[in-house]
């Protein structure tokens, strides 16, 4: 038991003298991760877009054509900031990507209000911009209606009925919406929470295989095998086990920036959340070694490492809702840890759901650590044998046109 | 066409630039053909991701949303608003509870998305003639069910307002056409441009389909550059052969071969693709030229000149993988570009792809023209430009590399070339 600990070390230790080696480990395991978290927490740092820029065709140019232009105007959400002749000339700004959407507020709103004509005030937004489209929708459809229900309070009252009949009579029934367990509609909440998991697992997958498909690439697995004891099991222990220090050390700063610098909210102990962070280290790290164990070629091996961890920003089902989609990517998308993380993230640490509500959760999670053993003994046939490895360099005579000249020509 | 190696002039072996060149480019095409790594970024992936991914977004929008009914009115237009909330086809009423704490823990074991909640007062309300108020519970998670809850059952409340608003004035005497303007005095007309359902594959597949060309383009240069770099005896990113060894031919040769192979798949990627899964094709193929070949070229060049520091056959997939995700978000399709702190606007002007996806994007769903796209095209022929530069200068320096090692080594033996070569060779491989 002493001599695998020892050997365990030995390992890890000729490891760390690598990482320390290599620009491509620096790279890939400081620099990259701490850009990438940086990049997202400064990019959607104010949670909620605002001033997004829409423009006012007011063909009226009345008193309440000018009311409802100011009104426009004043929200967080939207900055009016340009008053365009016609509705095409609007169109034209908003191809060119100057303004996001505009409201056009018909001529003769003001006296086809009073007649009782019902004028239409139309509003047009650019509903291919994800974040900026929704929220256009919502907020110009609220900030008009509400416009148009004062317009028509003004008219109730001025017929002599109280405030709260008029009320009762122009919206007979209201929707009270609230937001369950969240109570800020915060992009930094939706979108950030889930998007440095998924950058993160593509780093850990990555690093996994090139680790140990670097051994076997360039044949010093021999010496890697040997300094383990001879046992793969020590070897990979070993080996992976400074990168599962230097990520979890990376997931807990990347907790710190989210549940500390930008105030997400964290309802659930430190003790859970690093038992979710490593589990979820540990389960990239799992799959990582059956990717090479699989494909011990390292290049094959990396790009279905990053087939699947790109794909993980859709099937997790963040961008679009997994129990939406037809039933086998249903199906496939249980084979992504980030999707667990996401269901211990949403109900455990931000509504504050009791623990067994996402076990489930944390039971696929460990599912994932029983896959290197699938892969260990092709694996360790590929460490001893390093049959998986190819040789371009020795076919270069042949394979190039390099004319080594000798003196003869 | 001059290149350093030009002052050896008695080396007649040397082809004409424009003989070289061309041998370059069909090169380039028999290396990527002989390297199945190679193939599969090439080929494989901009084939079938754009179908994978058309595959999983196919439903588009949330449909039926289970949702959790709480009627503490027990009354028939308790009954109705539930009924037509179910008919929605947003909306399933999957569940009827009797209290909010039941639909709470359906909620918690994600078997409803959502709740609403009928007070008891709701039909005494009506016939009071007091505004009555629904209350919804949205699930946060996902955007796209709030979407679903608050437009599902705003459009019913809506709609039996508007029911019970036009009987009243039925009932006290007021014609069928004047309660119906009385009602509502203004009409507020919603007009999605591009895009009216709200579709999820119309948002992100355009954008991926253009991000998935840049990205293949630089790993595939890049994986071409390590490997060569591997491959070589020398080390070095180009073999010491006189007839490469040109700036011009090599930056102009490979660069044809990457063009020729990207203009076709360009033409299955963002024509039969959007094509045959319906996404919007609003522009025409000269508009769509204009903006895709400024977009090919610069990424081509972005990539050779990123190329040279790929050591590896590994590096480039290692080192640039990451970059996809973020790449995504600097387009400005989905954190809007008015929002971008100026860092991150600077950072966006580096790659290609944001523009190109910004500028497909409005040339695809809204139809703009060249004039009204014109500046996301000048930008990608100043990236060309700048990156061609670029290219052309680490290209040089390389070459000057090797024709240093091919004047070193022409006059020598080939015996003492070989020790040479591989002295050069164990010194090379350890140094990552």
């Amino acid at each position: 038991m002493k001599n695998i600990h020892k050997a365990i070390l030995r390992v890890s230790n000729r490891e760390v003298q690598r990482i320390a080696a290599g620009r491509t480990y620096w790279l890939s395991l400081l620099v990259f991760p701490l850009i990438t978290i940086l990049f997202f927490a400064s990019l959607f740092s104010q949670g909620v877009p605002t001033k997004m820029p829409i423009a006012i065709v007011d063909l009226d140019h009345t008193a309440l054509s000018r009311k409802y232009s100011r009104a426009i105007d004043v929200t967080q959400l939207s900055e009016v900031t340009q008053y365009p002749a016609s509705a095409a000339d609007a169109m034209s700004q908003l191809r060119s990507g100057k303004i996001y959407g505009f409201v056009v507020l018909p001529s003769n709103m003001q006296s086809d209000v009073i007649s009782g004509r019902q004028p239409q005030i139309s509003f047009y937004y650019h509903n291919s911009l994800l974040i900026a489209g929704g929220l256009m929708q919502n907020d110009l459809m609220v900030i008009l209606n509400t416009l148009s229900v004062g317009t028509n309070l003004q008219k109730h009252l001025a017929m002599g009925q109280t405030e709260m009949a008029s009320m009762a009579e122009i919206q007979p029934i209201q929707v009270q919406t609230h937001q369950l367990f969240n109570p800020t509609s915060s992009y930094m909440i939706y979108v950030v929470t889930i998007v440095l998991p998924i950058m993160m697992q593509l780093f850990i997958l990555m690093m996994t295989i090139y680790a140990i498909g670097i051994e076997i690439k360039e044949k010093s697995s021999r010496l890697w095998f040997r300094e383990a004891d001879k046992s793969i099991l020590v070897a990979i222990t070993g080996k992976l086990l400074p990168y599962t220090l230097i990520f979890m050390i990376l997931m807990m700063f990347q907790n710190m920036v989210l549940y500390r610098i930008v105030q997400v909210p964290m309802n659930t102990s430190m003790g859970w959340m690093i038992l979710g962070s490593l589990l979820f280290v540990l389960s990239y790290q799992a799959i990582g070694i059956l990717i090479i164990g699989l494909l011990p070629v390292m290049r094959h091996a990396l790009n279905l490492g990053a087939f699947y961890g790109i794909l993980a920003l859709t099937l997790c089902g963040f961008s679009f809702p997994v129990e939406s989609m037809p039933a086998v990517f249903r199906l496939w998308a249980e084979a992504f840890p980030v999707r667990h993380f996401m269901h211990i993230f949403q109900g455990q640490v931000l509504a504050g759901f009791e623990p067994r509500y996402v076990i489930s959760s944390y039971i696929g999670l460990l599912v994932f650590l029983i896959l290197p053993f699938i892969v260990l003994s092709r694996l360790k046939g590929a460490v001893i044998y390093q049959q998986f490895t190819e040789d371009i360099r020795e076919k270069l005579p042949v394979s190039t046109n390099v004319t080594i000249p000798t003196e003869a020509s | 066409m001059k290149s350093l190696y030009n002052n050896n002039s008695q080396q007649a072996s040397r082809d004409n630039g424009i003989a070289a060149t061309f041998r370059i480019w069909i090169r380039e095409y028999q290396l990527i053909l002989n390297d199945v790594g190679i193939m599969i970024i090439l080929l494989a992936v901009p084939l079938l991701y754009p179908v994978l991914y058309s595959f999983i977004y196919y439903p588009e929008v949330v449909r039926e949303l289970p949702i959790a009914v709480v009627d503490l009115s027990h009354s028939t237009d308790s009954r109705k608003f539930s009924r037509n909330m179910d008919a929605t086809p947003e909306l399933l009423v999957s569940a009827n509870c009797t209290s909010m704490e039941e639909a709470i823990e359906l909620f918690k074991q994600k078997k409803v998305r959502g709740i609403v909640l009928i007070p008891e007062s709701y039909s005494r309300d009506i016939v009071m003639h007091r505004p009555a108020v629904i209350s919804t519970y949205a699930d946060m998670e996902f955007f796209l069910y709030y979407k679903a809850l608050v437009s599902g059952s705003s459009f019913v409340a809506l709609q039996n307002g508007r029911d019970l608003q036009i009987q009243r004035m039925l009932d006290s005497g007021v014609p069928k056409t004047q309660a119906n303007i009385s009602a509502e005095p203004l009409k507020v007309v919603d007009n999605a441009l591009t895009n009216p359902a709200g579709g999820f594959a119309s948002y992100g597949i355009p954008a991926a389909l253009i991000l998935i060309i840049q990205q293949t383009i630089v790993l595939a240069i890049g994986i071409m550059a390590g490997t060569s770099r591997e491959r070589h005896p020398t080390g070095t990113l180009i073999a010491p052969d006189p007839n490469r060894l040109g700036t011009f031919r090599l930056v102009i040769g490979k660069s044809s071969a990457y063009f020729s192979i990207y203009a076709l798949l360009s033409i299955y990627m963002l024509g039969l693709i959007p094509m045959w899964f319906g996404y919007a094709r609003n522009s025409n193929f000269s508009n769509l030229i204009a903006l895709i070949t400024p977009f090919l070229l610069s990424s081509i060049f972005m990539a050779m000149s990123l190329s040279v520091v790929f050591q590896k056959r590994e590096s480039a997939m290692m080192l640039f993988i990451f970059t996809s995700i973020p790449c995504f978000f600097l387009s400005g399709l989905i954190w809007p570009l008015s929002n971008f702190g100026p860092v991150w606007l600077v950072v966006r002007d580096l790659f290609p792809s944001s523009e190109a996806m910004f500028g497909f994007m409005k040339m695809n769903s809204l139809g703009a023209s060249i004039y009204e796209t014109r500046k996301e095209i000048m930008t990608l022929w100043i990236q060309t430009g700048v990156y061609f530069l670029l290219a052309c200068s680490v290209y040089a320096y390389q070459v000057r590399k090797s024709s240093d090692l091919w004047n070193r080594f022409s006059n020598n033996r080939i015996n003492s070339i070989r020790q040479k070569i591989n002295s050069s060779k164990s010194s090379s491989i350890i140094t990552d």
